[in-house]
């Protein structure tokens, strides 16, 4: 009897020893309908970045190359140090290896990078911005980023002279709308501090409106600057395609393009791990707004997330609507429809994968070091601080979460950006 | 013979009168007995995309029923969340025709949308159920 009990419980021991030790086998081969999602995920089925028709020029050769120097200018700061390129810098994908930006002072989020961006329809984790050229005149502003108040973005338009060269071929003669720019104060900001504030308001309305469009105009230029970060064909891409090509009962193997826990990685990511649900299309990103339970640092509120964002969005001047924007209303169907919830409370933006291996710390806060650390986070699914957590407990075993971290390590890949825009003009 | 030629006239005309401008990619039959036929911008339908639907809504006798109210609602029952988006309809372009706008559906699985429609004060709904 006892050799029995001894029998089964080393047998049980070994078979769960072998579990651990001995990987599943791969799939032969590959539904078509997996291999139809697979496909959807690859880098050749990703289109041109859609149209912005609230920036007329965001595909302007010129505005690219003027919204390069502002990108990389310092002078577009309080302190003269800072431009967007401290934070989003392109050695780390245009992201800053930080937990918390720091700027002039010490931001509240993590850094985003910015590749393949120009693809999503809001900007910042709680899509406090409906495009990138309203995105993108936020930090300018904000004291903890870059700190500048408008006056100054518009003052340095007008006085240096390549910047003026530029501004005029793309948008008319700035000396025309601002006859004397040394009337307006660097500080003047309607965001800014009581000073800012004051110095804004005892400008002329006319000047007003003439600086409000000098300033939208800077930040349409950094996005069509922006628009030029492209992510790269990486190993996965090839392997997706491969399945694409032949289609329902891909063999999963497909020449060895991808590692036996990559393809086990794949299986999972788009199967039993539920990641494909949000990190979907060929970005991996749905570019919508979810809440996944993500803890706020210690001491803090968790943040509003979306439910604030679409509010913040919606009041914005320099939305899809307003008055400095190139489109029709019509043209706005994101920012009218968009969603307005509690459901939304606690909820921040899908992040694309590609190069998430190569942009740690991860999620809004910073908080999680590694993608190890990340998957264990979703493996678990914690109570939300706020709202509830849409992801559930997925209770996979240490192995399958290391074959998802292996999957992601396909997606590296360098961005398909000309040398030209990863350094300063 | 030529009796029956009215019929197979009909026939043919079928399949090419309701060619893919005017197939709807969903019939409905409304709790009240009426028919709602929805016609997507977007066909076939796919992820991450905003685009808007054209609804079709008359009698069993296909008599165009004009001046509804229609608000539409749903999500992911799987998922324990609704739309991420608050689709709209925004006008009336033909008798009985409505312009739903607005539509996203940003995650691929089982949809459920409702229509909560008024006609002349009198409530009817139908529900829509779909795979993405």
């Amino acid at each position: 009897m006892n050799k029995s009990i001894l029998l089964i419980g080393s047998l049980a021991a070994t078979a769960g020893l072998a579990a651990l030790l001995v990987p599943p086998p791969l799939p032969e081969r590959w539904s078509g309908s997996e291999a139809a999602l697979i496909a959807s995920l690859s880098l050749s089925a990703l289109p041109p970045a859609p149209a912005d028709p609230g920036n007329a020029v965001a595909d302007d050769g010129i505005a690219a190359e003027l919204g390069h120097r502002l990108f990389f200018d310092p002078r577009l700061s309080s302190n003269g140090a800072v431009s967007c390129a401290s934070c989003h810098r392109p050695e780390l994908d245009f992201s800053d290896g930080l937990p918390i930006a720091v700027g002039v002072g010490v931001g509240q989020r993590h850094t985003p990078g910015l590749i393949g961006l120009s693809h999503s329809p809001w900007f910042y984790w709680d899509g406090r911005r409906d495009s990138q050229w309203a995105q993108a005149l936020a930090p300018l502003e904000t004291h903890f980023e870059q700190g500048a108040g408008r006056g100054a973005i518009v003052r340095l338009l007008a006085e240096d002279d390549e910047y003026r060269r530029l501004y005029s071929a793309l948008f008319g003669d700035l000396p025309e709308h601002l006859p004397d720019p040394g009337q307006i104060p660097r500080q003047a900001s309607p965001l800014g501090d009581e000073a800012a504030k004051a110095h804004w308001r005892q400008l002329d309305p006319g000047l007003r409106l003439a600086v409000n469009t000098a300033f939208a105009n800077a930040g349409k230029a950094l996005a069509a600057y922006q628009r030029k970060l492209r992510p790269g064909r990486a190993r996965f891409d090839d392997y997706a395609d491969a399945v694409g090509a032949a289609g329902p009962n891909a063999a999963a193997r497909q020449g060895e393009l991808l590692s036996r826990d990559e393809i086990a990685g794949l299986k999972l990511f788009i199967g039993e791990a539920q990641c494909v649900n949000c990190h979907n299309g060929p970005l991996f990103t749905n570019h919508d707004f979810h809440n996944t339970g993500i803890l706020a640092p210690p001491g803090r509120m968790p943040s509003m997330g979306r439910f604030d964002g679409v509010r913040e969005a919606r009041e914005n001047p320099f939305n899809c609507l307003g008055e400095f924007s190139d489109a029709d209303a019509g043209q706005c169907a994101e920012l009218r429809f968009a969603k307005d919830d509690k459901e939304l409370a606690g909820a921040h933006k899908t992040p694309g994968l590609r190069n998430a291996t190569r942009t740690a710390p991860y999620m809004h806060t910073g908080r999680m070091e590694s993608l190890a650390e990340v998957l264990r986070h979703y493996n678990e699914a914690p109570v939300a601080m706020l709202g509830h957590n849409e992801a559930k407990p997925l209770g996979l075993s240490r192995r399958e979460l290391r074959e998802l971290e292996a999957f992601l390590r396909s997606l590296e890949a360098p961005p398909a950006i000309a040398r030209q825009w990863l350094e300063p003009p | 013979m030529l009796r029956h030629f009215p019929i197979a006239l009909v026939l043919w005309a079928a399949p090419l009168s309701a060619g893919a401008a005017d197939e709807p990619d969903f019939s409905l039959v409304t709790a009240g007995g009426n028919l709602l036929q929805i016609h997507s911008e977007l066909s076939p339908l796919a992820i991450n995309r905003m685009h808007g639907w054209r609804l079709r809504l008359t009698t069993a006798g296909n008599i165009p029923l004009t001046g509804a109210s229609i608000r539409v609602a749903g999500g992911m029952p799987d998922h324990d969340h609704g739309l991420p988006t608050e689709p709209e309809v925004t006008g009336e372009s033909e008798p009985g025709v409505y312009r739903l706008e607005g539509l996203r559906f940003h995650m691929p699985g089982r949809w459920l949308l409702t229509f909560d429609i008024a006609i002349d004060g009198v409530a009817d709904n139908a529900s829509l159920e779909f795979e993405l």
